[in-house]
């Protein structure tokens, strides 16, 4: 999954002198999930940059779950990936039961003909996770998303020795500000430590309130902290094979520019990303 | 034994007690989809994916995911045990059946395969409402 958010970044990245090699940057490919944690708006922006991406760049068929309509699309996208769009399928369950029954039946077969989705989005997992029990009903749900993953996985193998795993991608609005790194703990961590078990990427958007940041007018700098087990270090040595893989948490800081037209629904997440890696 | 007991602590005689007692049906589907179902001690029936960890039994919900003091509850180690035995049951649903099953949310208190396709009359056991909490 994290492929598929370089991929966006990339795409977007700034044509100045500060462009930096995304290609130490991300987590291994082999992390097939992923979770973005951050405000809903501009987690919902990169969810659908995400399905547009890959509906364009990577030619998959995409599933996007959303308890809220879409109402606008960000202007700023090129003309054609409104054509893209009908690689995506929208859906709107109501409920956190409507939402299993709908990634239950991904298996059948009027959901895998011709092509099974390769790439499931849930947004906002936090709004269907309201009632009691939410931590069992994470995980239930969380292990649906994986095991259908698993399941798509093996339908698109058949299809082609060379098709890409099916990946899974969610938002969820932690209810701790992000930034506040070793903060108390909030009411959604103990779903946030579910989510952790079955999403072996955790991206963390956080908004830059300083000075700085301030003072740039239109332009935002949104932080990007990578955690979680799917994130590894990849060893230069010869012998890499016999060195184990080292979970280490990584930060990106991204430039955006909001685009002051669009008013609610989404923000344009345009140009000038600047990208500076720290690992923790 | 020992090691089983070592790592998995009490709940490792609990599985072996399962896999005794044949607890455990792998569930396939026309499509391809699988996944298990394992009948309880009390009779309750908990269905279980085949690629990774979730288990809609209290002992799941309280000792791994709310503790965090236990890697998987006697349900799920069972499905282990009984794959490496070789003495895994095997049964086939439809796929609206296999959807039903994957996505139920209501306490698993004796629904098994028939009663998911309301062949009430096909169930080997006594049929209750879904919505009684009291197991059979």
């Amino acid at each position: 999954m994290a492929d598929i958010l370089t991929l966006v970044f990339r795409t977007f990245m700034s044509q100045t002198g500060l462009q930096k090699d995304l290609s130490a940057a991300p987590p291994p490919p082999t992390a097939r999930s992923a979770l973005l944690v951050g405000e809903p708006n501009i987690s919902r922006s990169v969810l659908l940059l995400a399905a547009v991406t890959a509906a364009s760049e990577a030619g998959m068929r995409v599933i996007f779950f959303s308890q809220t309509q879409i109402q606008s699309l960000p202007a700023s996208l090129p003309i054609f990936f409104f054509l893209l769009l009908k690689k995506i399928r929208f859906s709107y369950p109501r409920t956190v039961e409507e939402l299993l029954q709908q990634v239950a039946s991904l298996h059948e077969p009027t959901n895998t003909s011709p092509t099974p989705p390769s790439l499931i989005i849930v947004d906002r997992l936090e709004s269907f996770l309201r009632a009691p029990g939410e931590q069992s009903c994470a995980a239930h749900l969380c292990a649906l998303l994986c095991d259908t993953a698993a399941f798509l996985t093996h339908i698109l193998g058949q299809q082609s020795s060379s098709a890409a795993p099916c990946r899974v991608l969610a938002s969820f609005q932690s209810e701790v500000d992000p930034g506040q790194r070793g903060g108390e703990a909030s009411a959604t961590q103990p779903v946030l430590d579910v989510l952790d078990r079955y999403f072996l990427v955790r991206y963390t958007l956080d908004r830059d309130t300083g000075y700085e940041a301030t003072a740039a007018g239109l332009q935002e700098i949104w932080h990007i902290y990578l955690s979680g087990s799917g994130v590894t270090e990849v060893s230069g040595a010869k012998d890499c094979e016999d060195t184990p893989a080292v979970a280490q948490d990584r930060s990106l800081d991204v430039l955006l520019e909001l685009d002051p037209s669009i008013k609610g629904g989404t923000q344009s997440l345009k140009s000038k990303f600047l990208l500076s890696q720290k690992v923790f | 034994m020992m090691s089983l007991k070592f790592v998995f602590g009490p709940c490792a005689l609990q599985a072996l007690d399962l896999v005794d007692r044949h607890s455990v049906t792998c569930l396939s589907s026309p499509s391809g989809r699988k996944a298990f179902q394992v009948m309880g001690g009390s009779g309750c029936l908990y269905t279980c994916f085949v690629s990774c960890h979730y288990c809609p039994c209290p002992a799941f919900a309280y000792t791994v995911l709310c503790r965090n003091e236990g890697l998987l509850c006697k349900h799920i180690l069972a499905i282990y045990l009984c794959q490496a035995m070789g003495v895994t049951q095997q049964a086939s649903v439809s796929d609206q059946q296999m959807s039903l099953l994957l996505s139920e949310t209501a306490a698993p208190w004796h629904r098994n395969v028939w009663c998911c396709v309301q062949q009430v009359d096909q169930c080997p056991q006594v049929h209750r409402n879904s919505m009684d909490p009291t197991p059979c």
